[in-house]
């Protein structure tokens, strides 16, 4: 009898966790994938090719999380990708200043549309949804502006040195992208500072109610702002990686890793309305998210199709979301 | 004041018979893109570079560009009709938007001007409106040539990256490079992305590289767009089949030029655009001046190819801003 009861209990406690969702639909879709796509997905190569993705998209997801847990949306980071490529071809690859200025360049620019993304959502009260739809077509005149202004063409390109490509822009064995590690990396610190530190809980509260949390004494001004920065800087990083791994910036990028990195952080069980969500969680709805993108590549389905099966995994995600989180809240509720 | 207006009228009567008769050429309108578009600034260095027989001839060539792209069609047709009133002697434009433009192409016709439609529209505008000829590329006939330059190395099995589906130039290219390749006893497919990889070089290398792994015997590639085709050289490289896999493109730029060089892609399909703007103006100008005409209808400037053995004069040519 005792023995039963811990079971369920332990299972009540694993279903109660955010991310339990999250990775029971990455299990089933892996094991659909693999059962479709064979050795070759099952081994490094298929590996290889849907974390490539992930750590791409991923990097941005984690700091667009942590800001939707605190109930805000960042729609921006579509623009900063391509107007840090460029800065950094401009700068480093047209200009030829060191790569390290290019680099700094980039990522100044991510922070800076942070900073201006962050003090207007404080400052205002337009919802950041509509703010930052409005600071990315501004990033994308800018970016189209400077770059035909400058270079005269809508695509600036770098030939960057062996030791910065092996850096930001290699890929070990020929298949794993060092970005994979940089993503790691990001996983670990925000990890840390989401669940770890003061800081996260002050996140949290942010999301559950913005009111009472500035009355507990959180900075929330401060704290908005700084979350934007972070998202701004993770596209921004994505963005040097990418041009210092193909050695050509265009204007004409990154708009799908907006809806991208939301379906990602949505398939991890963040809450839309904020307040809930984990890191481990949208990890796990990247690596979902990245496995049926080149899942339907190695299956044989159609790809004319492709975009119909990744627009159900989204609904399917957040369907079973809401049911392991009405399941995790009877549970509490029987307990009482 | 009534004799201010006087004064104004007659001086403007002197100066205009004064061009008049210091242009005894022909007065040539080139209607084009802005000049800060990398195509379009190449278009006008043919066109001004056949200007100089015509300048030599006493006569000009007149570039008008619109001012921004926002209302293309409308706004082309305006520097038509500036054309006409200016009094062109000839008339270069593209038919880029036929129900905005084709009244204004009719006008021409109508004040008894010779035109050639260029660049976009093809013969069958030429036709409709009665224009002297077309120069220019056909979409179709890029991806054939990108086909049938692959087949012809011995790479038969092929597939066109079709990062946009839907477009219809790209539908376009993708359908003459399946045609091209068939046509030299290989076969085809087309590899369309999803929605989430749209402006996203990692997602097109991967998702080629994925394709390779799962179809082994495809070792020819095509690519629609320039980004995708740097992705496609990391996508075969990270699929082992740098080598094995053949890529070619259309159209090209610096990244593209150096993986000529480099020899990680095959060829580049160019449609030339300095000869849209030299062979129709030179064309006119011939014609106005001395009755001249080129009996070839349909003035084709692509698909040029470039692959290693013209990579050279095409950078010097790059450099110069003739390609």
């Amino acid at each position: 009898m005792t023995a039963g009861a811990s079971i369920s209990s332990n299972l009540g406690r694993l279903a109660r966790r955010p991310e339990a969702g999250s990775l029971v639909g990455l299990i089933v879709i892996y094991i659909f994938f693999a059962i479709l796509g064979g050795q070759v997905f099952l081994g490094a190569p298929g590996w290889s090719s849907w974390l490539n993705m992930a750590a791409e998209v991923g990097t941005i997801a984690l700091p667009v999380g942590l800001l939707m847990i605190a109930g805000e949306l960042d729609i921006s980071v579509g623009s900063v990708l391509p107007a840090s490529s460029l800065t950094v071809a401009i700068l480093s690859g047209r200009w030829g200043l060191p790569i390290y200025i290019g680099i700094a360049g980039g990522l100044g620019v991510g922070l800076a549309v942070g900073l201006f993304n962050g003090l207007l959502v404080t400052r205002t009260r337009i919802p950041s949804l509509i703010l930052t739809i409005g600071s990315m077509f501004g990033v994308m005149g800018l970016t189209l502006g400077f770059t035909i202004w400058i270079a005269g063409s809508t695509g600036v390109f770098i030939v960057p040195d062996p030791l910065t490509k092996t850096l930001l822009g290699s890929a070990l064995g020929g298949m794993f992208q060092v970005g994979i590690f940089w993503w790691a990396g990001f996983v670990v610190v925000i990890y840390g500072l989401l669940h770890l530190s003061t800081w996260g809980n002050w996140i949290f509260a942010l999301g559950g109610d913005k009111e009472s949390a500035r009355n507990a004494g959180i900075p929330t001004q401060k704290l908005t702002i700084q979350l934007y920065m972070l998202s701004g800087f993770a596209a921004a990083f994505v963005g040097v990686t990418q041009v210092i791994t193909f050695g050509s910036a265009q204007v004409a990028a990154g708009s799908s890793f907006i809806f991208n990195s939301i379906m990602c952080v949505v398939i991890g069980g963040v809450i839309l309305t904020g307040g809930a969500g984990s890191v481990i969680g949208i990890v796990l709805g990247t690596m979902t998210f990245a496995i049926v993108n080149q899942g339907i590549f190695f299956s044989g389905l159609d790809p004319n199709f492709g975009s119909i099966i990744i627009g159900a995994l989204l609904l399917t995600a957040v369907l079973s979301n809401d049911t392991f989180r009405a399941m995790a809240l009877s549970y509490v509720a029987k307990k009482k | 004041m009534k004799k201010t207006i006087k004064f104004v009228l007659a001086a403007a009567l002197l100066a205009s018979t004064a061009t008049v008769a210091l242009a005894d050429g022909a007065k040539i309108f080139v209607v084009g893109g802005k000049a800060d578009d990398p195509f379009w600034s190449i278009v006008k260095r043919g066109a001004e570079d056949a200007g100089k027989v015509v300048s030599a001839e006493g006569g000009k060539v007149v570039w008008l560009a619109p001012q921004n792209y926002d209302n293309l069609g409308v706004d082309a047709a305006e520097l038509i009709r500036q054309a006409i009133d200016q009094k062109a002697d000839a008339i270069v434009a593209p038919d880029w938007a036929p129900a905005a433009m084709d009244p204004a192409f009719q006008a021409v016709k109508a004040a008894g001007i010779p035109f050639i439609v260029y660049n976009a529209g093809g013969i069958q505008a030429a036709d409709r409106l009665g224009a002297m000829n077309y120069v220019g590329a056909v979409d179709y006939l890029g991806g054939v040539a990108g086909g049938d330059y692959l087949a012809k190395a011995g790479h038969k099995s092929g597939v066109c990256v079709n990062s946009l589906p839907g477009a219809a130039n790209i539908e376009d290219y993708c359908k003459g490079f399946g045609d091209g390749i068939k046509k030299a006893g290989g076969k085809s497919d087309v590899l369309p992305l999803p929605a989430t990889a749209e402006g996203n070089v990692t997602a097109v290398a991967q998702a080629v590289r994925a394709y390779l792994l799962q179809h082994p015997d495809v070792d020819a590639i095509f690519a629609t767009a320039n980004l995708d085709a740097v992705g496609i050289v990391q996508g075969i490289a990270q699929a082992g089949k740098a080598g094995k896999a053949h890529l070619c493109g259309i159209n090209f730029d610096q990244a593209i030029l150096a993986q000529i060089a480099a020899g990680t892609q095959d060829c580049a399909i160019d449609q030339q655009g300095y000869q849209q703007g030299f062979y129709a103006v030179s064309i006119l100008n011939g014609y106005v001046n001395y009755g001249l005409s080129i009996p070839t209808r349909e003035i084709l400037t692509g698909p040029g190819v470039v692959d290693n053995t013209n990579i050279k004069a095409t950078m010097a040519g790059a450099k110069g801003g003739t390609r």
